[in-house]
């Protein structure tokens, strides 16, 4: 019986030690008359593989002495939804803050862009460290409230009853027959706000991620951007910073799926500044020579001619930005009128 | 297994769990130890794994319902067990209430579908 002596040793190695002797003791006798029985049935003694057939059918030891551990559970199923609840809303809101660190700092404390690139390799390691921060914390409260419930405090709605009373307010339909945004896509809309943003600030440094190879030419053309560009850059950053915040207003205040429309309309009229601006221009000098005293004999007409184009273009756009705002103007105004008539 | 035998086998076990409490209560109004306890709800039709059965039988001492002692026996120690008073009163109730259960279902099936 050497092998049934092994097999309950490896089991002892995995039972509470309090209870080892008692449970092994227990199960040495049953196995023996169970072998007994077996062998009274046969008329004769178990073959070792017999015998290692019976043990197999019986489990592996860890799996037997793992049925005399007390259920546990790392994180309860009382508690559960709720980590899962503040983890997906601690990566969301690590992501947005490390991504707006990685845009207002790094590129201005970087010399080129592998600062950008390291701080993005570095985003993983990053949101391990959050997720295993918040399961530790819930791992703990699980192990605390299993051994000493009184003492844990209640959590609202999971461990104590909860007031029907205090459910937020239902959320308005806005009417328009829009489906409500899921979250993942206002958390995708963020991100990608984000992105634009940083794309936007490295242009000026690396304005191949706006000319392509056509980059090259800015640096052997005799031309160059007036200074009103910078003013209009400024603005269109200030206008994707606006965006984004108010975006990260509505995740955090839970406001994400029907986005106002007056917040759009907002964004549009914002819009306009930077046009309006290069616009106003009373000289409609949008690109100047790098050396005038050198080049306007020879490139001067064509700096008439590129000038005139980009300020055609400039009221193209500016035309399609104005439709476009009145047209979503025209909408809100007449929401409201049928609104005001409905309510009459 | 293909999956619907995996769901039928998963729910089945899930319909099993409850049920094997109360038979191991019923049986042990005789005393037993785990060995024959295991053979005689087999030979009444209740297959039970012994690493199903042992641990079972110890939660239900822990829980007050059960009682046991060490005895020897064929040359043997082996562990009796036996119900407890509150292991009684705990069974009748539990009796009752698969009875209750029983007689629902069976209402349920009687019942003509619409």
């Amino acid at each position: 019986m050497e092998l049934l002596d092994r097999y309950l040793q490896a089991v002892r190695k995995h039972l509470p030690l309090r209870r080892q002797d008692d449970i092994v003791a227990e199960l040495r006798a049953n196995m023996e008359s169970q072998i007994e029985d077996k062998e009274a049935e046969l008329n004769r003694p178990l073959t070792q593989g017999e015998l290692e057939d019976l043990l197999r059918k019986i489990g592996s030891p860890v799996m037997v002495a793992s049925h005399y551990q007390p259920q546990q559970y790392l994180i309860g199923p009382a508690i559960f939804p709720l980590y899962l609840y503040v983890l997906r809303t601690a990566i969301v809101w690590t992501i947005i803050i490390y991504s707006l660190v990685m845009i207002c700092v790094v590129p201005f404390t970087s010399p080129n862009t592998t600062g950008v690139v390291d701080s993005l390799l570095h985003m993983p390691g990053v949101l391990i460290n959050v997720a295993a921060w918040v399961t530790l914390v819930f791992v703990a409260f699980e192990f605390f409230a299993s051994r000493y419930p009184e003492k844990c405090p209640p959590i609202a709605g999971v461990t104590e009853k909860w007031n029907p009373s205090s459910l937020p307010p239902l959320e308005k339909d806005d009417g328009s027959g829009r489906k409500p945004r899921s979250f993942a896509q206002a958390v995708a809309e963020v991100l990608f706000g984000f992105l634009f943003l940083a794309w936007l600030l490295l242009i000026p440094r690396h304005p191949f991620l706006i000319m392509g190879p056509g980059a090259i030419y800015l640096q052997v053309a005799p031309f160059q951007l007036a200074p009103i560009w910078w003013t209009a850059f400024w603005w269109i950053v200030a206008l994707s910073v606006l965006q984004i915040a108010w975006r990260c207003v509505d995740l955090a205040r839970g406001r994400w799926q029907y986005p106002s429309r007056t917040q759009r309309t907002t964004i549009q009229a914002f819009g306009l500044i930077p046009i309006v601006l290069l616009l106003s221009l009373s000289n409609n000098v949008y690109v100047t020579l790098r050396n005038p005293a050198v080049n306007l004999a020879q490139y001067g007409n064509a700096l008439l001619a590129i000038n005139s184009s980009i300020r055609f273009g400039l009221l193209i756009v500016c035309a399609i930005a104005v439709l476009s705002l009145a047209l979503e103007l025209s909408q809100l105004a007449w929401k409201a009128y049928r609104r005001r008539e409905a309510a009459r | 297994m293909t999956v619907a035998e995996n769901l039928f086998e998963s729910l089945r076990l899930e319909l099993r769990r409850g049920s094997l409490t109360l038979a191991v209560l019923a049986q042990l109004r005789k005393e037993h130890y785990g060995y024959t306890l295991r053979k005689d709800l087999a030979d009444r039709g209740l297959e039970i794994d012994e690493s199903t059965l042992y641990p079972l039988l110890r939660r239900l001492e822990t829980q007050g319902l059960l009682t046991s002692e060490w005895r020897e026996e064929d040359k043997r120690n082996k562990r009796f067990y036996r119900l407890s008073p509150d292991g009684e009163l705990i069974l009748a109730k539990l009796l009752d209430e698969w009875q209750a259960i029983n007689a629902s279902i069976n209402r349920i099936f009687e019942q003509p579908q619409s």
